[in-house]
């Protein structure tokens, strides 16, 4: 039965990489959108996404997690199915503030205790990847040669025997020099009913550190009430799972330890003051390369200090329908990516509109208040940002910006990053009215004068804005770190004219507000590749194409 | 009778400051807020502060709570936490559709289900009750989730008969006729599908009243009387027994605003019941606050209701007489 599923997994991970991998990506080959109609459709519920999919109601449906599902899927011969490893990082914490747990040793033959392999093949069927880093496989800063603890349960018996831990009669751990065994310890988990999966691995961890002479039980926790537990101190273990971004520098926000206050994210509440330099190190970088050199470094000294134990990362699965050529997908991005939507047409010429599943409902369609990552589904196709991000390399490549230069000047002793962008003069807002360096200052202003949440962390170290002409943007930080480029850059643009008609941002409603001056239009105004047309709460969110994209034409 | 009014006006209000209160309190007392809630590393301590004062939850409890009563009192129900959209409009886009739902699938299970217990009622033992007793109890015990998926997945994929998903077609239709249409063609499988779900606890519980009613010495007197077995059913046995049916029923209604989150679910339906749910999940307080203050509201007003109604259906009961009097 066992060799069976396993054949059956091959053939499955075989036949989805060979049939959906695109040949040799090339993206300054991109033009695009040539579909005139997009609906982005409210399936809620995952049985009838795949049914919608399967009846060819839905033509892209992303973020497919059960395996049952795609073996379902990729058995029918209508679909193309992606796969590609993902930002996600599932992990088991430690609470470092108190023993036994502040006894590396004991954390790294808990981490060789841990079947992840094994968790990842019985659980995801093989939809996931068992990491062993703090960086998921994926990221552009994943440092593979450091040294990790594989599984290895004898190891660990032995790692724990020469730090002078023994056993008591009943198997339980003895810590070095006592005579008392290990008290018992619990792992604080979501619920079942929650989150299935991870309730079962959590139960799987715990019987695995059992295996050891660890009692640990695990105790079911409402998500709400597990924050409040870790954010009181008040747990010895806990399960997380995070989803990061392209840049390393979250390793700041979890590990130094000035991010063990109220709010943040040093949950196992690691004190270690190399560490410390190292995350300092990653967070003011002032190039790639230094950045690059703290990431591994950092990594290499969390493997070692072993605060977490990292048990997998889910793979992204997307599938769509056959009869579309120009689907894009990479190692990197599954095919439900915005270059999929510039490069989509019909195989057969005939125009029709594409169907792409939403699985929840945006909320606000307030590109400055809003954290939901199905409002940022709509409004990643309507605003664009100065550098967008190769779906293959994950590196960073021009978009409103054709070309920047970052450098490190030293003003009067302080050195700061200074971020100079030349803007592409052929891009217009979708009301018509030409994009500038006008938008840009605007939009960071704003964004930095209301100290608005969402973008706090990006805009507040900015000194100055300059705009000498009105293709040239000069951004002057107070610091000096490698990731303002990316916080500057990577920040959506709005319309100066738009912009200065916000009465209050936090209830502004730009899908439900006429444009000022042009009809037929709202106040979601962007420069992307499509133009919102209709949001009906509940149903579908409807964008027509821009035909005076940038990357237009090429019929 | 004015006073019996007065002093359940007075008893309503009093329930509902209680209600009011309880909405504050029971929320802040829940672990953690909707900023706490947020794990993104993206997001500093800083930002995250600046959250909590954007959305008021800085101020001190007294002076939230204030602000919340006049609020509540006021109808004026702010913005939400998690959309940054009126409360109002967000509960008027979704009320319309979960009445439509689940307004029809209460008619129609509890008319079905009164009709279906009576007639098992009327002949114990015979066929119609077993079928009663058994469709009844098969309809009710079944979970949700799964007939509303075993329906979707043969009416509206294997037999493509109604569709997969939401409330409209896309593209909408042309044409007010058209419209109407289509919003019914899509609520019919939520709907019936509830009715299925619904019908049977209603004609369980009409039945066992009304066997108990059919027993009783003045249906025995109208049968001596020669009245016929229709009459004796409908006018004596179902009337007598119909004070509790209404009551349930009554008490029921303010359920078709509170939505069905499974059913809401299943068929991408836009809802109260997914919304109330995203709001307590989320620590969205003025959401969750308001949608609870209006559930509350409209218990009250329902409550009244019955007591009015008891005394529509049955004019034996006389609401202020108090017995011997």
């Amino acid at each position: 039965m066992i060799l069976k599923r396993a054949v059956l997994l091959f053939f499955v991970l075989v036949s989805i990489l060979t049939a959906t991998a695109s040949p040799a990506f090339d993206i300054s080959a991109v033009r695009g959108p040539h579909i005139r109609d997009l609906y982005m459709v409210i399936y809620r519920d995952p049985d009838s996404q795949i049914m919608a999919l399967q009846k060819g109601e839905l033509d892209v449906l992303g973020d497919i997690t059960r395996p049952s599902d795609v073996e379902r899927l990729a058995s029918n011969p209508d679909i193309s199915l992606s796969i590609s490893r993902g930002f996600h990082l599932f992990f088991m914490g430690f609470n470092l503030r108190k023993a036994p747990w502040n006894d590396r040793i004991l954390r790294q033959a808990a981490a060789m205790a841990v079947p992840s392999r094994q968790i990842v093949r019985d659980i995801f069927s093989g939809y996931s990847e068992p990491v062993s880093t703090y960086l998921p496989p994926v990221s552009p800063y994943h440092a593979p040669d450091v040294k990790t603890w594989n599984h290895d349960p004898e190891g660990a018996r032995e790692l724990l025997k020469d730090a002078g831990w023994t056993w008591s009669i009943d198997g339980r751990l003895v810590p070095p020099g006592e005579t008392v065994p290990l008290g018992s310890f619990r792992l604080l988990s979501p619920t079942a009913q929650v989150a299935p999966t991870t309730a079962e691995i959590s139960e799987r961890i715990a019987a695995a550190l059992n295996g050891i002479g660890v009692p640990v039980t695990v105790e079911p926790l409402d998500f709400s009430t597990m924050i409040r537990r870790l954010d009181m101190h008040d747990f010895d273990l806990f399960v997380m799972a995070w989803s990061l971004t392209r840049d390393p520098d979250s390793l700041f926000a979890f590990f130094h330890s000035s991010m063990d206050v109220t709010g943040g994210y040093n949950i196992q509440g690691l004190h270690d003051p190399d560490l410390d330099r190292i995350l300092e190190e990653l967070r003011w970088a002032p190039d790639h390369e230094s950045a690059k050199i703290a990431a591994r470094e950092a990594q290499r000294m969390l493997s070692e200090i072993s605060p977490w134990i990292p048990v997998y990362s889910r793979y992204m699965v997307a599938a769509v329908r056959k009869g579309w050529d120009g689907v894009i997908s990479t190692e990197r991005t599954s095919s439900d990516n915005m270059w999929t939507l510039l490069g989509m047409k019909p195989s057969d010429g005939r125009e029709r509109p594409v169907m792409w599943c939403l699985s929840e409902e945006p909320r606000s369609l307030n590109p400055l208040g809003t954290s939901s990552a199905y409002d940022w589904q709509v409004l990643g196709l309507i605003y664009d940002g100065l550098i967008a991000v190769d779906p293959e390399s994950l590196e960073d490549i021009p978009w409103l910006a054709s070309s920047w230069k970052i450098e490190t000047l030293e003003e009067e002793g302080v050195a700061h990053t200074r971020l100079t962008f030349r803007l592409r003069r052929d891009v217009k807002w979708h009301d018509g009215t030409p994009f500038s360096s006008r938008d840009v200052r605007a939009t960071l202003e704003f964004l930095r004068e209301n100290e608005i949440p969402r973008y706090f962390d990006n805009v507040r170290d900015i000194d100055s804005i300059d705009t000498p002409d009105d293709s040239t943007v000069i951004v002057t930080m107070k610091n000096v770190s490698f990731w303002h480029f990316h916080n500057i850059g990577g920040s959506l643009v709005l319309p100066a004219h738009i912009l200065e008609g916000i009465g209050n941002w936090e209830t502004w409603q730009p899908a439900r507000e006429p444009h000022p001056s042009v009809k037929g239009l709202t106040s979601l105004v962007g420069t992307g590749p499509f133009i919102f047309k209709e949001y009906r709460p509940g149903e579908y969110v409807h964008f027509v194409r821009n035909d005076g994209f940038w990357l237009s034409g090429g019929d | 009778m004015r006073s019996y009014w007065i002093r359940r006006a007075i008893g309503a209000a009093a329930v509902l400051l209680l209600v009011i209160a309880a909405n504050f309190f029971l929320f802040r007392i829940m672990p953690g807020d909707v900023v706490s809630s947020i794990v993104d590393p993206r997001f500093s301590p800083e930002a995250k502060e600046r959250m909590r004062e954007v959305f008021g939850l800085d101020q001190p409890l007294l002076r939230q709570f204030v602000i919340y009563v006049r609020r509540m009192l006021t109808f004026d129900f702010g913005i939400s936490f998690l959309s940054q959209r009126p409360i109002w409009d967000e509960l008027r886009s979704r009320v319309p559709n979960t009445i439509a739902l689940l307004g029809s699938a209460l008619l129609i299970s509890s008319a079905l289900g009164t009709w279906l217990g009576v007639q098992a009622a009327r002949k114990r033992g015979g066929i119609t009750e077993k079928v009663v007793l058994i469709s009844g109890s098969i309809s009710f015990s079944f979970p949700s989730f799964f007939v509303q998926l075993v329906l979707l997945l043969f009416l509206a994929y294997t037999l493509p008969v109604f569709p997969l998903r939401g409330s409209v077609s896309i593209p909408v239709p042309q044409g007010a006729i058209d419209r109407m249409l289509d919003y019914i063609w899509h609520l019919l499988l939520p709907a019936g599908s509830l009715v299925l779900l619904g019908f049977g606890s209603w004609a369980i519980y009409v039945r066992n009243l009304m066997v108990k009613t059919l027993g009783e010495d003045f249906i025995l007197l109208a049968r001596a009387k020669g009245f016929s077995e229709s009459r004796v059913l409908w006018n004596h046995a179902f009337r007598s027994a119909l004070p509790p049916i209404l009551t349930i029923f009554l008490l029921a209604l303010p359920g078709i605003v509170s939505g069905a989150v499974i059913t809401e679910t299943v068929f991408s339906l836009h809802g109260v019941g997914k919304y109330l749910l995203d709001s307590i999940m989320g620590h969205d307080y003025p959401a969750a606050g308001a949608a609870f203050y209006i559930l509350g509201l409209l218990t009250i007003i329902s409550n009244l209701a019955a007591d009015a109604a008891y005394a529509i259906a049955d004019p034996r009961i006389k609401v202020g007489r108090r017995a011997g009097m």
